[in-house]
C-alpha cells in the first residue's frame, strides 16, 4: 500500500511537471499546446544522448537536456505559436498537433522506433515501515514540491511572474498598460517547455524513452488541466497529485483501467462544474 | 415548429433547388465511378465510406464550429454494435446497419448531454477522453465479447441480392449510402435548422438572444453527427467483415480532422474532396515512404497558416479572382476567402 502511495505521488509529480506548461500556455495565450508532448519526448531523448558523453552523470545530463530544449521552444513559440494568438482555438490545436506529428517523426528518424531504457540514476532504496522503496521516486516527489514552491515564488515575487499572473486574469488590460505581453508569454512558454523536459527526463529512468511517450501522458495531462482549471496554478498542482493517486490506486487492482479512470473522474468533474469551461 | 417566418429573406437563403442537389449527386456518382479505373474498385468503396465519416464530422465542425477529437468513438460504436448484432441476433445486413446507426445515435445522445454544454478546448478534449474510454471498453474491458486486440469477424450474411461480399454490389450499396448521406445533410444544412447551427458557429449568444434553445440544437447536431459516423462504421462492418479496435482508436481522429480541413470545412463537397484526397495521399505515401506522418504535419501547418478554406476554398477564391479580372480588369481588388 505504501508502495502504491509512493508510485501515485511519483506519477502525480511527473504529471505536474508536464501539465503546468499546458496550463500556463492555455491561461495566457488561449492555446492548447499538443506540441508539449513532443518537447517532453525530446527531453528524454536528449538525456539519452548526453548521458554517455558525460560518463553517465545524470544531473548534468538532465541540465543539458533542459538547456537544449530552450532554443527549440523559442523557435516553436516565435514561428508557430505566436502566429496563432487570438485565433480560434481549433486552428491552434491543429497546428500544434501538426508540430507533434513532425516532431515524433523526427525523433523516430534520429533515434529509431525501439524504446530505449535508462538506468535508475540513484539505484538506492530506502526503508519506510519495513518496506523497500526506491529513493529515486522520493527525489522526484520532493522536486515536484520544490518546483511548486519555486513557481509560486516566481509568480508572486518576480516582476515577470506578476505580469504573467495579471495577463492570466486579463490579457487586454495588461496590454493597455503598455507592456509587451508577447515577450512575457514567450518567457513562460519556454519555462513551461523546460518543465516538461524535466518531467520527461525524470520519467525516462522509470519506464524508457520511446517516440510516443508524449502521446500517453498528453491525454492524462489534459485531464489534469481540465480538472485543475485551465490557468489555475495551484489547481493544477492539486489535481496532478489527485489524478496520479487515482492512476496508482486503480492500477493496483485493475491495471488496464488506470488511464480510463482518470477520464471518468474528469467527466464527473465536468458534469458537476458546468459553468467553468 | 420553427419560429422563422417563411416570407423573410431567410427562406430565400434556405431554399436550395432540389434540381441542384440532384445534379450534384449525379456528378458525385460519376466522379466516384471515374475513380474506379484509376484505383481498384475496393479502394474506391473504402474511400466512399471514409467520405461519409468526413461528412458526419463536417456537420459538427464545419457547420456548427465544434471541433471534436472523439468522432472515432461513434464510428467504432457503429462498427461494434452492428458486428455484435449480426453475430448474436440476426445476420441480415440491413438490420445490422440499422442497429449500428441506432447504437451510435444512442451513445451520442447520452454523451451529448454531457459534452454539448462545453465549448472550445473542453469540448474537444472531453470527446477525446470519451473516445479513450470507449477504446478501453472495446479493447480491454469487454475482451470476452469483442475479443480485444485480436479482432472479431462479423456474421453478416447475404440477404436477397444484397451480397456485400460481391465487390460490385458493395460498391453500389456504399455509393447509395453516400448519396443518401449527402442528400440528407444537404437538405438539413440548408434548412432553417442549418441556418441556426451555422449561426451558433458565428455567435451562440446572439442565437440564444433570438429565443432559440441552442442546447437542443447543439445536442441534435451532435446526435446526427454520431448517427452518420455510425453509418460509416456499419458500412465498414458490412464491407470489411472483420473488425478490430483500430476502428475506435483515438489517434485516428487526426485523419478525419485533416480530411475535413484539406477539402475545406463547412462544405459537403469539401468533405468529399478532402476524404478522397486524404485517402489517396495516405495510400500513395504509406506505400512509398515508411514514415509519412511528418508530411501530414507540414501540410496541416500550410492549411492552418495559408489555406484556411482548403481545396474548395482555393477553387472558390480562384474563381472569384478570375471573375473579378474579367469584369473589372486587372486592378480589381480580390478579397481572399
Amino acid at each position: 500500500m505504501i508502495q502504491t502511495l509512493l508510485y501515485g505521488l511519483t506519477t502525480g509529480a511527473i504529471l505536474y511537471f508536464f501539465a503546468i506548461g499546458l496550463s500556463i500556455t492555455f491561461g495566457t495565450m488561449q492555446i492548447i499546446n499538443f506540441a508539449h508532448a513532443m518537447v517532453y519526448a525530446l527531453g528524454a531523448y536528449f538525456l539519452i544522448t548526453f548521458l554517455p558523453i558525460l560518463q553517465g552523470f545524470f544531473p548534468l545530463a538532465a541540465l543539458f537536456a533542459i538547456l537544449a530544449i530552450i532554443p527549440i521552444a523559442y523557435v516553436m513559440e516565435r514561428f508557430v505559436i505566436r502566429r496563432l494568438y487570438g485565433e480560434s482555438l481549433d486552428y491552434a490545436m491543429i497546428a500544434t498537433f501538426a508540430l507533434l506529428l513532425i516532431g515524433t517523426d523526427v525523433i523516430k528518424w534520429i533515434w529509431g522506433n525501439t524504446p530505449q531504457p535508462v538506468t535508475d540514476p540513484i539505484g538506492v532504496s530506502f526503508q519506510l515501515f519495513g518496506i523497500d522503496l526506491p529513493l529515486y521516486r522520493a527525489v522526484i516527489v520532493t522536486m515536484a514540491f520544490a518546483v511548486f514552491a519555486g513557481l509560486n515564488l516566481f509568480f508572486k515575487k518576480s516582476i515577470v511572474g506578476k505580469i504573467v499572473i495579471a495577463a492570466l486574469e486579463d490579457t487586454e488590460g495588461v496590454r493597455c498598460l503598455g507592456l509587451n505581453v508577447d515577450k512575457y508569454f514567450s518567457i513562460v512558454f519556454i519555462l513551461g517547455s523546460a518543465l516538461a523536459v524535466l518531467g520527461g527526463v525524470l520519467y525516462a529512468p522509470i519506464s524508457s524513452a520511446e517516440p510516443y511517450m508524449g502521446f500517453d501522458i498528453l491525454l492524462i495531462a489534459f485531464a489534469v488541466v481540465i480538472v485543475g482549471g485551465m490557468g489555475n496554478l495551484t489547481g493544477t498542482f492539486i489535481s496532478a497529485f489527485v489524478l496520479g493517486m487515482v492512476i496508482a490506486l486503480t492500477g493496483r487492482y485493475y491495471s488496464q483501467a488506470a488511464d480510463t479512470m482518470v477520464f471518468v473522474v474528469m467527466a464527473a468533474v465536468l458534469i458537476f462544474r458546468r459553468s467553468d469551461a | 415548429m420553427s419560429p422563422l417566418n417563411p416570407d423573410t429573406s431567410l427562406s430565400r437563403i434556405c431554399a436550395t433547388k432540389r434540381t441542384t442537389i440532384y445534379r450534384d449527386m449525379v456528378l458525385m456518382a460519376a466522379g466516384f465511378l471515374a475513380l474506379i479505373p484509376l484505383l481498384a474498385m475496393h479502394r474506391v468503396t473504402d474511400f466512399m465510406i471514409f467520405c461519409i465519416f468526413v461528412m458526419s464530422f463536417d456537420l459538427l465542425y464545419g457547420y456548427m464550429g465544434r471541433l471534436s477529437f472523439g468522432q472515432m468513438l461513434y464510428l467504432g460504436t457503429g462498427v461494434y454494435v452492428s458486428t455484435l448484432f449480426s453475430l448474436h441476433f440476426n445476420p441480415n445486413p440491413i438490420l445490422s446497419l440499422m442497429a449500428g446507426v441506432v447504437g451510435g445515435a444512442i451513445v451520442a445522445g447520452i454523451l451529448g448531454l454531457i459534452v454539448v454544454g462545453l465549448e472550445g478546448a473542453s469540448f474537444a478534449l472531453t470527446n477525446l477522453a470519451f473516445n479513450q474510454v470507449g477504446f478501453f471498453l472495446i479493447g480491454s474491458a469487454f475482451q470476452k465479447v469483442t475479443q480485444g486486440e485480436d479482432g472479431i469477424s462479423a456474421g453478416v450474411e447475404p440477404w436477397g441480392f444484397l451480397d456485400l461480399a460481391n465487390e460490385h454490389v458493395a460498391f453500389g450499396f456504399v455509393l447509395l449510402c453516400l448519396l443518401f448521406t449527402f442528400y440528407m445533410l444537404r437538405i438539413l444544412t440548408s434548412s432553417p435548422y442549418g441556418i441556426i447551427i451555422r449561426s451558433i458557429k458565428e455567435n451562440e449568444t446572439r442565437v440564444k438572444f433570438l429565443g432559440y434553445n441552442t442546447f437542443f440544437y447543439k445536442w441534435l447536431t451532435f446526435v446526427l453527427a454520431g448517427a452518420f459516423a455510425a453509418l460509416a462504421g456499419t458500412l465498414y462492418t458490412l464491407y470489411v467483415g472483420f473488425v478490430s479496435p483500430v476502428f475506435i482508436h483515438p489517434m485516428n481522429n487526426v485523419d478525419v480532422i485533416f480530411a475535413a480541413l484539406i477539402g475545406g470545412a463547412g462544405n459537403l463537397f469539401g468533405a468529399i474532396i478532402g476524404g478522397v484526397l486524404f485517402m489517396a495521399m495516405k495510400d500513395t505515401l504509406s506505400t512509398h515512404i515508411p514514415q509519412w506522418e511528418w508530411i501530414l504535419g507540414l501540410l496541416l501547418l500550410v492549411i492552418v497558416f495559408w489555406l484556411r478554406g482548403g481545396v474548395t476554398g482555393l477553387i472558390k477564391s480562384l474563381r472569384d479572382f478570375l471573375r473579378a479580372r474579367m469584369s473589372r480588369g486587372p486592378v480589381a481588388e480580390v478579397k481572399k476567402g
